[in-house]
């Protein structure tokens, strides 16, 4: 599979600079190879659908992206330098966010607590704050509130905020929608199309992938450890079930 | 919220200037050090050999001391292979990366000349 980029589909488009790219990632744990060689790139302020069954390799494919997972073999580039054994730490203080599959809270802080970790980068609480609730009004009445006792929709809502307070250009969201109700899921990805269109460049992972393409530029859908496929939204529509059923 | 053209301009400079430790490097320089630091104990390793055998005319004691000296060569052969393969794959590595350049160079060269 070829690397693709916004210029692919639309063969009138000005060339599209990519904030990340990945070029043929393998990827393994001890020993035991899960991706196979993945090219895929996220042009700069577009959203990026990386769709699949479970164990297909998407969150294997974030962590490589975002520097917790070291690739076998391949080159990861972000703003066109290849960033390779670069730490995680140093990427994210750069601007490169990633939020993690089951929310990554503090569940027994409260949600000004776990917003205050956030000011590691130097910006004040209020700041974050004021960014937090401007972005989730609904967290407002829970700042004192613990976060392990918040709704799961409003624990996500608490751990985008945490990546967005540090006024993120690359964004990777993995299984925004894992346990929470339809209705919920729909609201993020009404709030994920809002920072897209701030500028914000966001890689989503998700296994649910209907609840994801309408926020989408761009999916690819990954079947063991594979791109299978890459296109538009309403390309990989109609091939969602073969893909994911393996006919 | 800083302006989405700046703060992705503020990004590729921040990734820019990122310092980046490249994982096979710092394996070689590991190898490296172990490759000195075996040399080093196997001169120890002789010296030590040489100090007991020569304190004593006990058979088994001088034997213990012929072992420590065998050992203390083994170090020092082991531990010079693995910092002649290191320091030559850096070496090279130099080596070819200065003859790509004089290449450049001497392409530019002639077509200037042209």
């Amino acid at each position: 599979m070829s690397i693709v980029d916004a210029a692919a589909l639309d063969p009138d488009a000005a060339p599209v600079e990519n904030l990340l790219e990945l070029r043929g990632i393998r990827a393994a744990y001890d020993g035991i190879d899960v991706l196979y060689g993945i090219d895929l790139t996220v042009p700069r302020g577009s959203v990026v659908a990386l769709l699949g069954p479970n164990g297909a390799g998407k969150t294997t494919t974030l962590r490589v992206a975002s520097g917790l997972h070291a690739p076998s073999a391949g080159d990861v580039i972000v703003a066109g330098r290849r960033i390779n054994g670069a730490r995680p730490e140093e990427l994210a203080r750069c601007g490169f966010c990633l939020v993690p599959e089951g929310r990554g809270i503090f569940p027994n802080l409260s949600v000004r607590e776990n917003l205050r970790m956030m000011t590691y980068g130097g910006q004040s609480l209020k700041h974050i704050e004021e960014i937090t609730m401007a972005r989730f009004p609904r967290l407002r009445d829970r700042r004192s509130q613990v976060a392990g006792t918040l709704s799961g929709g409003e624990q996500q809502m608490l751990a985008m905020a945490r990546g967005l307070a540090t006024e993120p250009a690359l964004l990777l969201l993995d299984e925004l929608s894992m346990g929470l109700a339809p209705i919920i899921v729909e609201e993020l990805y009404e709030i994920v199309a809002q920072i897209s269109r701030e500028g914000v460049s966001i890689l989503v992972v998700e296994q649910f992938a209907r609840t994801v393409l309408g926020a989408a530029d761009l999916a690819a859908i990954m079947v063991h450890g594979r791109i299978a496929k890459i296109g538009s939204p309403d390309e990989l529509e109609a091939e969602l079930s073969t893909a994911y059923l393996g006919a | 919220m800083i302006e989405s053209q700046d703060r992705v301009e503020q990004f590729r400079t921040e990734i820019a200037e990122m310092k980046l430790r490249d994982p096979a490097t710092s394996r070689e320089r590991l190898w490296l050090g172990l490759g000195v630091a075996l040399m080093a104990i196997g001169a120890v390793l002789a010296l030590v050999a040489y100090l007991v055998s020569h304190q004593t005319r006990d058979p088994l004691v001088q034997n213990d001391a012929l072992t420590i000296g065998l050992a203390g060569i083994t170090c020092a052969v082991v531990g010079g292979a693995l910092f002649l393969r290191y320091s030559i794959a850096s070496f090279f590595r130099f080596w070819l990366a200065r003859l790509i350049y004089e290449q450049k160079a001497q392409t530019d060269r002639v077509l200037e000349g042209k």
